[in-house]
């Protein structure tokens, strides 16, 4: 599997100085967490935006019933974060747990300040991820109201191309918020219509 | 002749395991060396060293996967397993035996232990090996050659009782049981204590040994122990590997296949576009469906 070092994905996305960028993120926290491990229990503050270089995280909530709701997974160069707790300074609703022997980079919002004071392309750059997060946010609920099981499904691939592969059928159901049943109906159905290498 | 020498004798790295039922060392590309490029056409091997499975009525195993793009040779020592795939095929690959499975344009498949070998459990052993496609054959029709013990040609090699399998390719101008897409060698020699066995390949394949039982001697000065993985260099053609102890080895040797290699995960093709591709299919569904 491929590493997206943090250092890049920010020298690809700002016209940041080079030397600035390792200086800084030499100030981050790298961690190495095993399949399993927890970056965010509920009821903790979020101090930090994961961003991952290697692996797989999923935030999650789990209802009174006990059953998990998977809100985000994040791969490679993909990050995660509880806005509420981390921006808003509230108690975690959220887990953040590894899925994936995963390698991450944490940062918090003194990093994001420093580096936006410096530069404007980082401040424009943040700006648009922010703005991008929110298009994705308000797709995804009226997903949630309107869009069918195999609507839902369709887009998780275009989101996620590769997660079919990582992640338990029951997870990406959860994330769709169908049932495993349904899932496994919609790409039976697909794999019907679409069917075309074996004969 | 000139004689081939040894590169590196590569130690077992600590194992992982694939779904729950296998338990394995990988040695290509693994990071001692034998990397894709380097053991090319050989583009991965998985080694489950003996290791003792206790009885379940849920056997263990890994579930529904797809693979594109090269084959799959799975060589049982110990142990069996069940698989079955999208095409509707199935089998039982048994001790002994091997599955040849050319994935190549892209099935849908899963392996777990035998129902009734899981049951009781026991030792188990095995060596999962991909083989590369060329680019005119990665979408070629999907293939199995379920290869049964007693169909693999036998060469034997002296009065002691040592023998060579051919599974793929030819030993001693015997043709092996298998067809391949290009030209690949893969044989078990299977040596009593003191028997030795000479073996000769073209200079540019890329060889390798994988010590399965008891302990080896190659070209007489080299000596490779259990579950040890030899990598040949390519200086020469011809090398010997005499057992002291009663042993069973596997060698492969293959003509580099000299294309580009975009691999990820189940996929490998040789561009970046191509592993998209195979990604949107997989997503699409056009390697079929599977029940898991």
């Amino acid at each position: 599997m491929n590493r997206f070092p943090f250092a890049t994905y920010l020298t690809s996305n700002t016209d940041l100085d080079e030397t600035m960028i390792h200086e800084l993120v030499h100030q981050c926290m790298n961690k190495s967490v095993d399949k399993g491990a927890y970056l965010l229990r509920q009821g903790e503050t979020c101090e930090y935006s994961i961003f991952v270089e290697k692996g797989l995280l999923k935030q999650f909530a789990i209802d009174d019933q006990g059953k998990e709701h998977i809100l985000q997974f994040a791969p490679e160069n993909w990050i995660v974060s509880d806005r509420a707790s981390a921006y808003f300074n509230q108690p975690s609703e959220y887990f953040i747990q590894a899925i994936e022997d995963s390698n991450v980079v944490l940062f918090d919002e003194a990093f994001i300040l420093q580096l936006a004071k410096s530069n404007a392309s980082f401040l424009e750059f943040n700006h648009r991820q922010l703005h991008n997060h929110i298009r994705q946010l308000q797709r995804r609920i009226l997903q949630l109201q309107s869009a069918t099981a195999s609507e839902r499904y369709q887009h998780f691939v275009k989101v996620y191309p590769d997660l079919l592969l990582r992640v338990p059928l029951v997870q990406i159901a959860s994330y769709l918020g169908i049932t495993p049943e349904s899932l496994s109906r919609v790409r039976r159905e697909l794999a019907q219509q679409n069917r075309t290498i074996l004969s | 002749m000139a004689t081939r020498s040894v590169e590196a004798i590569i130690r077992p790295g600590s194992p992982h395991y694939v779904g729950d039922g296998f338990r394995v060392h990988n040695f290509i590309p693994g990071n001692q060396g034998a990397s894709m490029q380097r053991m090319n056409p050989f583009i991965m091997l998985d080694y489950n060293s003996k290791y003792r499975f206790a009885g379940t009525d849920k056997p263990r195993g890994v579930g529904v996967h797809p693979h594109r793009g090269f084959e799959t040779v799975t060589i049982a020592y110990q142990g069996k397993v069940a698989h079955h795939d999208s095409g509707g095929g199935g089998g039982v690959i048994a001790q002994g035996d091997v599955q040849w499975m050319t994935a190549a344009s892209g099935v849908l498949h899963k392996e777990y232990h035998e129902k009734e070998w899981a049951k009781e459990g026991g030792p188990f052993q095995m060596v999962q090996l991909w083989v590369n496609l060329p680019a005119r054959d990665k979408m070629s029709p999907p293939k199995y050659q379920a290869i049964q013990n007693n169909t693999i040609p036998k060469v034997t090699l002296d009065d002691a009782g040592s023998t060579v399998e051919v599974i793929a390719g030819t030993y001693q101008d015997t043709p092996g049981a298998a067809s391949t897409f290009t030209p690949v060698n893969l044989l078990n020699a299977r040596l009593k204590k003191g028997s030795a066995a000479g073996f000769s390949f073209p200079a540019p394949y890329n060889t390798a040994l994988v010590v399965i039982e008891g302990s080896i001697v190659i070209n007489g000065k080299n000596q490779a122990p259990t579950d040890h993985f030899v990598l040949m260099a390519n200086d020469g053609e011809s090398f010997t590997v005499e057992a002291t102890d009663d042993a069973v080895v596997l060698v492969m040797s293959g003509e580099p296949i000299h294309e580009p290699i975009a691999a990820h995960g189940p996929f490998v093709m040789n561009t970046r576009q191509e592993l998209i591709e195979a990604f949107e299919d997989f997503n699409q569904g056009k390697f079929g469906y599977l029940e898991d």
